[in-house]
């Protein structure tokens, strides 16, 4: 008896008892489903997590200190370039400007003071865009020559563009900070859409105007941003600044750290996939029993059709084929079953995802470019998730198949 | 050291020219308990290729256990059972399986339809279990369903079809895959006259063609259409008499 026949036989079975079958499959579809619902809508906010980090920088070391010496700080400059270079893509300044004097940023009559909303203003280097996963949109990025000139130019963010110039273009026009007057040369594509109030909303100046800007004591904030070559690197270039700065930093009553996101960005993946088995165990028990769902409702078909097995047994059907016929019917059920809690998985998950973007979206968070993100369950999910359904059906069509093959024809046929 | 070996009683030569051979045969239920009950007791038949048999037996003779012994349903308690020189009483569940798919076709009382499959795919079913392949098998029951004169109702489940026309179907199953034995139980008892007349008339049909025919009822009348007709009583045969061989 070949397999293509006894699959059309078990389909014929399934259809021809459509209610009870789909009830049977309930318990699968909904296992499936939860399942693929759960899983994929977990793993897509691990992603959209994943890409937030990214897009701020791959491999990215924050240091954030106060109390070195301006001597200390140029020869941890100098150990980046040097002993570090070969862990280090690069590095740039990013210690901030405040704006004590509250007089914000003007362009012509137009202000934006912090009262309203916070604009950061970074003193960066020529690497700064590259480092931080900024990409210029228009103009040009700030350039070594800007910074040993002390040039009165800086590079906006989206978000001041659209308040200041809208429809115009920004390059060359000046701006008022704190009350001095700067050259827009450049415009950063930004990440938040160019809302207010996000990290969209800011500007880069060269380093070399700190000091023109405000007064520079031990205590004032230094910021670097640092890319490594690699994620392995980074905790050797973070030892390295420790060892170099800290103890430095400290003696003058200061404070001296590194940090990395990608520490953050492991422990929340791992607790992504924590909770992804997690949710996906507690959705496998209802898969489960949909299996026992299965395996009853064999048993009962077994029971009913004892006389159609034996009317196959004497007309030649050995155990092995009554075995083959109720196992493919089982899997069947379940295969069918899984097919169907596949489709309303994706359709759950596509709802649970689009949530999670809204949500996103409205808390004015990084929202990731479309293309490149999908809220639909992975193809390895969806495959896992089919192959678990029809194992189940197997399994659980064993016990009634290998009953309904060990009955005896004569008695099987003698049941009405 | 090394115990005698208790081998097993050698099958006397079997005889090729016997289509069945059955030697001292018994089935008894519940051996040995209170309940115990000799369906049949040792009984001894020969038939011959092509004959026309019918056992005859009032229910509870035991005439139906040995129809599903003959038929390789059921086997014996004791005794050796030769089907076309096959010992067929001590074989594996399974080997009888293939057997029965290759020698015998049966014909119940109740039709036996699977009720869920139309005429076509009922008769093709011995055919898939025999590994037939498709194109060869769906010839061979049309075939078959045509020498029943259902060509107009292939495609109709046994549901829609009446008792005799559901027999006819049954007939075409167990003749599709052209076994040598035909095993008739009571075939015509749900009938009404003019149908089971058909079916005997079908049967006689295919006795006249040489498969070997064994027919089982209670009907004294019915039997007289075999050409031998065997009588069970209590599990023994009581009478084994020539029968008139014709039906009217």
């Amino acid at each position: 008896m070949n397999w293509l026949q006894t699959i059309r036989m078990a389909l014929k079975s399934i259809l021809g008892n459509k209610v009870r079958s789909l009830l049977t499959m309930l318990g699968i579809i909904i296992g499936v489903a939860a399942v693929i619902t759960l899983v994929s809508s977990i793993q897509s906010k691990a992603t959209l997590t994943r890409m937030q980090y990214e897009a701020m920088g791959v491999n990215t070391i924050q240091i954030y200190g106060w109390g070195g010496k301006t001597k200390d700080w140029d020869e941890f400059e100098t150990f980046l370039d040097t002993d570090l270079s070969d862990k280090i893509n690069g590095w740039s300044p990013m210690s901030q400007f405040n704006d004590w004097d509250g007089k914000g940023i003007q362009y012509r009559t137009m202000t934006l003071s912090n009262d309203k909303s916070y604009t950061y203003m970074y003193y960066g280097n020529q690497y700064y865009g590259t480092v931080t996963n900024n990409v210029i949109t228009a103009g040009r990025d700030i350039t070594e020559a800007d910074c040993t000139s002390r040039a009165r130019v800086c590079v906006i963010g989206e978000t001041l563009r659209r308040y200041f110039f809208g429809a115009m273009s920004p390059i060359g026009q000046k701006i008022r900070i704190s009350g001095k007057s700067f050259e827009v040369i450049g415009v950063y594509k930004g990440r938040f859409g160019g809302k207010m109030n996000t990290e969209d909303q800011m500007l880069v100046m060269p380093y070399t105007l700190q000091n023109a800007m405000m007064t520079v004591s031990y205590y004032t904030d230094k910021q670097y941003v640092i890319q490594a070559k690699s994620k392995e690197d980074i905790e050797s270039v973070m030892t390295a600044a420790k060892d170099m700065m800290q103890a430095r930093c400290e003696s003058n009553n200061g404070y001296f750290d590194a940090y990395s996101s990608s520490e953050w960005q492991e422990q929340e993946a791992a607790e992504a996939e924590q909770n992804a088995l997690l949710m996906g165990g507690v959705a496998m028990i209802s898969l489960l029993v949909g299996g026992i769902g299965i395996m009853n409702i064999m048993l009962v078909s077994v029971t009913e059709r004892t006389r159609e097995i034996g009317i196959r047994m004497a007309i030649g059907a050995r155990r092995r084929d009554i075995i083959m016929q109720f196992l493919v019917e089982a899997a069947s059920v379940s295969c069918c079953g899984g097919l169907i809690g596949i489709v309303v998985g994706c359709f759950g998950a596509a709802i649970m995802g689009n949530i999670m973007l809204s949500q996103q979206l409205s808390e004015n968070m990084w929202m990731p470019e479309v293309e490149k993100f999908t809220v639909l369950p992975s193809p390895e999910l969806i495959a896992a998730a089919f192959l678990f359904s029809a194992l189940l059906g197997i399994i659980f069509g064993i016990y009634p198949a290998n009953k309904a093959s060990k009955l005896q024809p004569v008695e099987a046929l003698r049941i009405q | 050291m090394f115990g005698k070996k208790k081998k097993r009683p050698v099958p006397q030569p079997a005889d090729r020219s016997l289509l069945i051979d059955v030697r001292r045969l018994s089935k008894i239920y519940n051996e040995g308990k209170e309940n115990e009950v000799r369906a049949l007791d040792d009984i001894s038949l020969q038939v011959r290729w092509g004959e026309f048999l019918c056992i005859l037996g009032q229910s509870g003779s035991g005439k139906s256990t040995l129809m599903n012994i003959l038929g390789c349903l059921d086997i014996p308690t004791y005794g050796v059972y030769y089907l076309d020189g096959q010992a067929v009483s001590n074989m594996r569940p399974s080997v009888l399986s293939g057997i029965r798919n290759r020698e015998i076709g049966f014909i119940f009382q109740g039709f036996n339809l699977i009720p869920g499959l139309t005429a076509l795919e009922n008769v093709e079913l011995p055919l898939i279990y025999r590994g037939m392949p498709a194109s060869k098998r769906r010839g061979l029951a049309v075939e078959a369903l045509v020498s029943v004169g259902l060509e107009k109702r292939i495609h109709h489940r046994p549901g829609e079809m009446s008792g005799g026309q559901q027999q006819r179907v049954a007939i075409a199953r167990a003749v599709a895959a052209k076994p040598p034995i035909i095993m008739a139980d009571e075939p015509t008892g749900n009938l009404d006259s003019k149908s089971g007349a058909e079916i005997m008339r079908q049967l006689l049909e295919l006795n006249q063609q040489g498969t070997s025919v064994i027919l089982i009822t209670h009907d004294n009348q019915l039997a007289e259409v075999a050409k031998r007709i065997i009588t069970i009583q209590d599990g023994h045969v009581i009478s084994d008499r020539a029968g008139r061989g014709d039906f009217q």
